[in-house]
């Protein structure tokens, strides 16, 4: 079933004439994916922009011809995307002639783009010998670190469905301890980070996320002193108690919150809900669900904002992954009514209800399902940022510098 | 694009130049600022860095860039003036003229400075301000028309 008349790229940005075409093609890069030629395949491996050699992701084996850091569009936006190949059906095309980057679809040539430059680090190792790059990896303004690889929620098939993190992109299984380290040593990120703020200007963040881990004596409890220990060897390196940074985590209880604020100098929290419907969260993310359930996740995230203050704590969702099928909505108004409620609910209790693209990975559960068309994302992210306004909230943590996910935080540059 | 004119490029060049640059909000209303790091890399495009994502300034030049608006950039040292008018084609948040210019901002104002970002802006028009040169070129067009009459005695 159609969802709706697709409408292309120029045909929306001539019908949302209040939204940017650079944020339109970032939403539709994001959801119809991207592939390079050979001549920008070869550009990208050159020692400017020659990405990282070992990642947590694509089964952290390491790469002969590693991908270079996010996608930049001329305004400055970044798009997080990767040219895996045999991954989607009709990405646009990236293409490298007389020394620049184009976008292009269909041969037709779209706009001038470039990629995030290597950073110094990269091609250094700690004094334990391990790879900076294989510790931390950089965005266009911002540092991630991801300290635990590997998901608890797939021992018990309860991985959120649409999610391919710390898998090879194939196969529906977690990667780690194949080809690499589960936990990554405090110590090494403490040396990592250090190497990393030895540029200037390159980075105005820290972000860290990692596999849920739900063991501990009060569940979750493991895996927050581990956050601790690593933002505490990241704290290190600053003369502020404080500094630019988000985690990216499960729902933690208030108490265990409050220790990550309070014990080290972590500046804003984000428990993702991904989806909000009631019934599509209980199957979609069956291991939320386990632990503790849709309620818990919420009032984790509402708690938070008593710690971190309003506008310091997010919690994304997975758009599009309404539509998944069999459970999934069947229209477009469904979908942006639901999520309306959810950005307003969360908005008034200083929440911000951020979003990003689904794409449906060959790894997950939901792989090749039908994504939503376009004109969903450009509806959507438009009344996001309308109710987030109208709550005096800013989404300046995870904007078109810093994350490169997130179509409706480009739009709030205008704000 | 072509090369700038060689006078511009020493006044873009010239770091005791006047550099003024003028935006317009989203009613048309004009907003105008001192950019002492205006400058060129490239003789064809002319890039100048902002200090604050949240500046008036910017949110214009965003707009700018988004909605195809032009912007307005004055250059002025003694009585050489030119004006360019022309479209924001990059923002940059990252790469070596970022760098650069962070570089520069910390050497002219200190190791404290920091900057947002780097606006590259492509000339569209280029017009000779520098009031002798207007004056020559208004005399010559309609000179019987323009001057006061004290300077016919």
């Amino acid at each position: 079933m159609k969802l709706n008349n697709e409408l292309g790229l120029d045909a929306l940005v001539e019908k949302y004439s209040d939204v940017p075409k650079s944020v339109i093609l970032k939403l539709d890069l994001q959801r119809r994916g991207i592939a390079f030629t050979d001549a920008t395949t070869e550009e990208t491996y050159t020692p400017y922009y020659r990405g990282p050699a070992q990642t947590a992701f694509s089964g952290g084996t390491k790469l002969e011809r590693p991908f270079p850091g996010p996608l930049l569009l001329r305004d400055g936006t970044s798009v997080l995307a990767s040219p895996v190949k045999n991954q989607f059906s009709d990405p646009y095309t990236i293409d490298f002639v007389d020394g620049k980057f184009y976008v292009t679809d269909k041969g037709k040539r779209l706009d001038e783009v470039d990629f995030t430059p290597r950073p110094d680090f990269y091609g250094k190792v700690t004094s334990r010998g391990v790879p900076m790059e294989s510790i931390a990896w950089s965005r266009p303004q911002r540092l991630d670190i991801i300290p635990y690889r590997y998901c608890h929620y797939w021992d018990t098939k309860d991985q959120c469905k649409f999610c391919a993190f710390f898998t090879d992109l194939k196969q529906q299984k977690q990667a780690a301890g194949d080809n690499y380290e589960k936990i990554i040593h405090p110590e090494d990120i403490y040396e990592t980070v250090q190497e990393a703020l030895k540029e200037p200007g390159r980075y105005s963040q820290i972000n860290l996320t990692a596999g849920t881990d739900y063991s501990g004596e009060v569940p979750f409890d493991k895996e927050v002193t581990r956050y601790i220990e690593v933002l505490q060897a990241i704290g290190r390196n600053f003369r502020t108690r404080r500094f630019p940074s988000q985690l990216i985590a499960p729902a933690y209880t208030k108490q265990q919150v409050k220790r990550l604020h309070d014990e080290t100098g972590l500046s804003s929290y984000c428990p993702d809900i991904e989806v909000w419907d009631k019934e599509l969260f209980k199957w979609i993310c069956s291991g939320k669900e386990k632990w503790f359930g849709r309620d818990y996740w919420i009032k984790s995230a509402l708690d938070a904002v008593e710690i971190f203050g309003k506008g310091n704590v997010y919690t994304n969702f997975v758009a599009g992954v309404e539509f998944a099928k069999p459970q999934s909505f069947t229209s477009i108004e469904q979908a942006l009514d639901s999520n309306f409620e959810a950005c307003e609910y969360f908005a008034k209790n200083g929440v911000v209800y951020l979003s990003l693209v689904w794409t449906p990975w060959k790894s997950t559960a939901l792989a090749g399902q039908e994504q939503p068309p376009l004109e969903y994302y450009v509806r959507l992210i438009k009344g996001l940022v309308e109710i987030r306004k109208h709550y005096g909230l800013a989404s300046d943590n995870d904007d078109f510098k810093h994350c490169g996910n997130h179509g409706d935080s480009d739009l709030e540059r205008l704000n | 694009m072509s090369k700038l004119p060689e006078e511009l490029l020493d006044l873009l060049k010239d770091t005791g130049s006047v550099k003024v640059v003028a935006t317009i909000d989203g009613d048309g209303v004009p907003h105008v600022v001192f950019k002492g790091s205006l400058t060129t890399f490239d003789d064809e495009t002319i890039v100048f860095a902002e200090g604050v994502e949240s500046s008036l300034s910017n949110k214009n030049l965003v707009r700018s860039i988004w909605f195809d608006k032009k912007v307005a950039i004055n250059i002025t040292k003694g009585l050489i003036s030119y004006q360019i008018k022309g479209f924001p084609y990059k923002y940059l948040i990252t790469g070596t003229i970022f760098r650069q210019m962070l570089d520069r901002a910390r050497e002219r104002r200190g190791p404290e400075a920091d900057i947002a970002g780097v606006w590259v802006i492509a000339p569209d028009e280029i017009r000779n301000e520098s009031p002798a040169w207007r004056s020559a070129l208004a005399k010559e067009e309609r000179g019987l028309f323009h001057s006061h009459l004290d300077l016919w005695r």
